[in-house]
């Protein structure tokens, strides 16, 4: 039996005084253990629609989602979900974010101590557990969010465009970080992505899906060795054809929306961007400026 | 080595000349500059208007300033202010962080509580002086209830501003973690309105020590506000003149007092980014 059942799932969005927006529709797939699948598309194209209803934030208008024979409802421990802009918890140093969820179960301090030991061997992060997250660098940023979620032992672990906010050169350095990462905790993914490279670099399985209530273009498997070479034909080859896919998606939208959908990706890339830059900004202006008025 | 703040002392030794330690105290130097020249202003003028009851001199002020801090009056008088605003300010905190903890994190309670308690607020607390006495009588009760008066709403309106701004992921992630609403509370709500909270303590502190001074003109016989009253009363300009500027004084100590505990607090906010990797 597959872990992960997407079975017939809708998500509808109500607007005010305009007529609703079918984000998903009749949506259906699996995914076996240990695969790590990536869902690509178009912005708009509610991939994080569906990874947020999968992560139980939110629940689907149709259909359900089942993991490991029980029906997803709300959000739990045994699913550890990476968020776009990792959602460490700024008070909490990386030891305390990484052990949150054994916390909270109240894990006794050996097994806590013995469990923090795997994970920072894993995320090579020894020596900074005792760092807060604004002390560290962007891809430790990451390592600490993906083995925060795998602390709990997920049966899957769910990427919200996990380098979506990363500049281009970062970008290829940490998706390796990351493949060793996920390789190393042999778990089961579903990530959400616009980067046909990073899809094909990362992913055993990658599922296209269209600006229009979501449908699957294409499930395309990916058969490359590991650990992947950018360089090769075959990577070559993969990413032609995923792009070929994604473009494809993008046309079956009606041709009359289609420069609005071209802007709004470009307008949520560039939001993305100011939010993140203007976030570093103000954390920074704020922590010098208390500084300052202190001494 | 990350606490000492600078990057450079990571990678060399550098010897402090005496142009760092200037740079270090170059606020404090600045400050001193000013208030030199408005002191020297001040001793010139009070000699050519030679009007005592309206600018003392600055000498004989400077006299009672510092002979006010040993006077035993004074600073019983001081300790009894301090000490009603220290309660006023408690009970405000009592009641105005659960209050701002609820209004944030439930929106039924803000819509229902808010309109109260914006229309309670454009009160002057000057209004409240009468009805105060009616309820309390003289002495601590009014001055204390003034205080809180003054105290609970930028208590608060800073609570609820800083639960509004913790980023709704936190909640996701601590939910998607397994932590249950007392978890969420104590491990997100608490710790990131926390700066806002402090904010909001600094704030209520000072309104508070403000008030505390206005309510002792009326509503009491004794405290830092009912001497200033006297000294008006007995033509002793030049002891009002000192005890103003220690009221001014207090208030700002006090106000540093409430940065260090904030830094003590917070002090993940006042890390120095991106060590390493």
């Amino acid at each position: 039996m597959a872990l992960l059942e997407v079975k017939g799932v809708s998500k509808i969005f109500t607007r005010r005084k305009k007529s609703p927006h079918i984000v998903l529709e009749n949506m259906s797939f699996t995914v076996e253990r240990g695969q790590y699948v990536s869902l690509l598309g178009p912005s708009g194209c509610g991939k994080t629609t569906l990874l947020t209803m999968m992560g139980g934030f939110s629940t689907p208008d149709a259909g359900e989602i089942i993991l490991a024979g029980n029906k997803v409802e709300k959000p739990g421990p045994d699913r550890g979900f990476v968020f776009q802009n990792y959602a460490l918890f700024p008070w909490m140093t990386v030891k305390e974010n990484i052990l949150y969820s054994l916390q909270v179960k109240k894990l006794n301090k050996q097994e806590q101590n013995k469990r923090l030991h795997e994970l920072l061997e894993i995320s090579h992060l020894f020596g900074s557990e005792n760092k807060y997250p604004v002390q560290l660098s962007g891809g430790m940023q990451q390592r600490v969010a993906v083995v925060r979620a795998l602390a709990s032992r997920p049966e899957i672990l769910l990427l919200d465009e996990p380098l979506g906010a990363v500049d281009f050169q970062m970008r290829e350095l940490l998706q390796e970080e990351l493949a060793a990462l996920v390789e190393g905790a042999k778990t089961t993914v579903v990530m959400v992505t616009h980067d046909v490279n990073e899809s094909v670099y990362l992913s055993d399985r990658v599922i296209v899906m269209s600006a229009d209530r979501g449908q699957i273009v294409k499930d395309v498997y990916i058969d490359l060795d590991r650990p992947r070479d950018r360089q090769s034909e075959g990577f070559k080859a993969y990413v032609s054809e995923l792009t070929e896919l994604v473009r494809q998606a993008f046309r079956e939208k009606t041709v009359e929306s289609q420069p609005g959908f071209v802007q709004k990706e470009v307008n949520d890339n560039m939001q993305t961007n100011f939010t993140n830059a203007y976030n570093r900004m103000t954390s920074r202006y704020t922590s010098a400026s208390h500084g300052r008025v202190a001494k | 080595m990350e606490r000492n703040g600078s990057t450079i002392s990571t990678n060399t030794i550098v010897k402090l000349t005496p142009g760092d330690i200037f740079d270090k105290y170059r606020g404090t130097f600045y400050t001193l500059v000013v208030v030199t020249i408005l002191l020297i202003a001040w001793y010139f003028a009070a000699n050519r208007i030679q009007n005592t009851l309206l600018l003392p001199y600055f000498q004989e002020t400077a006299r009672e300033f510092f002979t006010a801090w040993f006077d035993y009056r004074i600073m019983s008088n001081l300790a009894l202010t301090l000490r009603r605003v220290f309660t006023g300010f408690l009970y405000a905190f009592l009641i105005g962080i659960p209050l701002g903890l609820l209004m944030g994190y439930s929106q039924t309670a803000l819509q229902a509580f808010s309109p109260i308690m914006n229309s309670v607020r454009q009160v002057p607390i000057m209004a409240w002086v009468p009805l105060s006495i009616i309820w309390f009588g003289l002495g601590d009760g009014p001055t204390v209830f003034l205080i809180a008066m003054s105290a609970v709403f930028p208590l608060v309106i800073n609570t609820i501003a800083g639960v509004h701004g913790i980023d709704p992921n936190y909640y996701n992630a601590a939910r998607s973690m397994g932590a249950s609403l007392p978890n969420i509370i104590r491990d997100i709500v608490v710790p990131g309105a926390l700066p806002s909270i402090l904010t909001g303590c600094r704030l209520a502190m000072g309104f508070g020590w403000m008030s505390v001074i206005c309510a002792e003109f009326i509503a009491t016989s004794a405290g830092f506000g009912f001497l200033m009253v006297e000294a008006q009363v007995r033509l002793e300009t030049a002891q009002l003149y000192a005890l103003m500027v220690m009221s001014g004084l207090v208030g700002f100590v006090i106000d540093k007092g409430f940065l260090i505990i904030e830094k003590k607090l917070t002090s993940w906010r006042f890390k120095d980014g991106f060590v390493g990797s």
